[in-house]
């Protein structure tokens, strides 16, 4: 037996659809707002490591290596391979300080940590070191970020190609920062998920 | 030998005789009227840096040669411009494969040497525009390593070109038919005489006499040799911005050397106690 609906069915459908466009808008809005929230980034015009015009090693900070919550730093060294010369004697991989070896390179590297790896690439001579082009690859296992690689690589000495990132599958995304309160330049931001990394910061590091 | 400042000018500024934002090449003729390309422009100064004229370029020159015949070559992007002494353009060799970006220029006889930085080796064309041959092209790196994106030469009286090949720390002696002669330079950076960082020097020019003048970044030096490679004197870097690099030279008949401050947008002079060179 089919039996019309009656008006008062009809105006009950369409409260009930009412009510689940309402409660899914909600939850749409709520899940977006959620995604939206802030993430750390570290402002490359501030941060010391980074920034131009102040110059070496001495001078390199590694508040981002001994003051992150989690053992190994959320904060690591990555190198640019599209903007890395790949040359011979790279400043971030040898400690250009040292002694200088038989083979005309110097004998101890720079990384604290040995996390950075060299490698000849292309047709590569044997004989002479000054006739190859190598690959630097930083080792995320190893590095702590710490920085001392990226104040060596930066303008004018290198070409910049090493840089400080947090890594985002690490960060316990603390809402007030370890790392933010002990930076000396206040180079950590707070910006939206949509704008990171390299967007406009929208909210105070503090 | 020691070199001093005698003076400085240009600098950054909006005036006729500055430069708003870049300085890039230096250049000097027979007559020691000095040819400076920046802002798209070619300032031309005389030695007490007073502006003598000044012309636009097609697109932003990157380095400046003058020809015994007067004519100003003009190192731009994919392009040489060519200008009369009045600031007239001739013409202009437009060849996007091997002039890709043209950072220094030089002659011996009708022979016209334009480095190429995109491909990293030296083109050698005739004066009518028309290419000859590689130089420092065909090895196993296939050019030279210039990190720095920059390279640059000059010729001797002989024919000879000096390069500066920064990423192995040396200056090489090439023939004009691609024959490498020899080389000087070492990397270090407790004596002065070796090259420091990654990549040095980045600049060259010879005086008349044949010494070797270059200059380094980080920190930024201006440093002296005898056409041997024997280190005879440098002028350090507390008169530069210290985050100068690719600070082209030039050097005119009395023997003084003209620097460019590439961040300040300087011309530094120097000259040498108790005379030229």
């Amino acid at each position: 037996m089919n039996e019309e609906p009656t008006r008062r069915d009809v105006l009950g459908y369409g409260a009930r659809g009412a009510g689940l466009l309402v409660l899914g808008s909600t939850a749409f809005y709520l899940t977006k707002k959620a995604h939206a929230k802030g993430v750390w980034v570290i402002d490359p015009a501030k941060c010391i490591n980074i920034r131009l015009g102040t110059t070496g090693i001495d001078q390199f900070c590694d508040k981002c290596a001994t003051t992150c919550v989690i053992p190994l730093s959320a904060v690591r060294a990555v190198n640019d391979f599209s903007k890395c010369g790949r040359c011979c004697i790279c400043p971030a991989y040898f400690d250009v300080a040292s002694d200088i070896g038989r083979d005309g390179l110097p004998v101890r590297k720079l990384c604290p940590r040995d996390a950075i790896t060299r490698e000849a690439i292309g047709d590569v001579d044997p004989d002479d070191p000054l006739n190859n082009f190598y690959e630097y690859t930083i080792d995320k296992t190893k590095c702590n970020g710490c920085g001392k690689c990226v104040m060596a690589c930066k303008e004018p000495a290198g070409l910049g190609s090493i840089r400080l990132e947090i890594r985002y599958d690490l960060c316990t995304d603390c809402n007030r920062c370890a790392i933010s309160t002990a930076c000396p330049e206040d180079a950590l931001a707070r910006i939206t998920r949509d704008l990171a990394p390299g967007g406009k910061a929208v909210e105070s590091s503090h | 030998m020691q070199y001093r400042q005698v003076s400085v000018f240009a600098g950054k500024g909006t005036g006729a005789d500055r430069f708003a934002e870049t300085l890039y090449g230096i250049g000097i003729d027979a007559a020691d009227l000095i040819y400076a390309v920046g802002d798209s422009e070619v300032k031309v100064f005389d030695t007490q840096g007073r502006l003598q004229q000044r012309w636009a370029t097609e697109k932003p020159g990157y380095c400046v040669s003058i020809s015994a015949d007067r004519t100003v070559y003009v190192g731009e992007i994919g392009q040489v411009e060519l200008f009369d002494a009045g600031g007239r353009r001739k013409t202009a060799w437009t060849d996007p494969e091997r002039l890709g970006f043209v950072t220094s220029i030089g002659f011996f006889g009708d022979n016209v040497f334009i480095a190429d930085a995109k491909d990293r080796c030296i083109r050698r064309y005739n004066k009518s525009g028309e290419w000859i041959n590689n130089i420092g092209k065909d090895n196993r790196t296939k050019g030279f390593l210039i990190p720095n994106g920059y390279l640059d030469f000059a010729v001797d009286k002989e024919g000879v070109l000096h390069v500066a090949n920064p990423a192995k720390h040396r200056i090489e002696r090439y023939t004009m038919n691609d024959e490498l002669l020899g080389y000087f330079g070492r990397f270090g950076t407790r004596q002065p005489e070796d090259f420091p960082g990654c990549c040095n020097p980045t600049n060259l020019t010879l005086t008349r006499q044949g010494d070797v003048v270059v200059t380094e970044k980080a920190a930024p030096r201006l440093k002296f040799y005898d056409r041997s490679g024997k280190f005879l004197t440098f002028v350090g870097p507390e008169l530069f911005d210290p985050n100068c690099k690719n600070m082209d030279i030039a050097v005119d008949s009395q023997g003084r050397v003209y620097v460019l401050d590439t961040i300040r947008l300087n011309i530094h002079v120097f000259a040498c106690e108790g005379g030229a060179d």
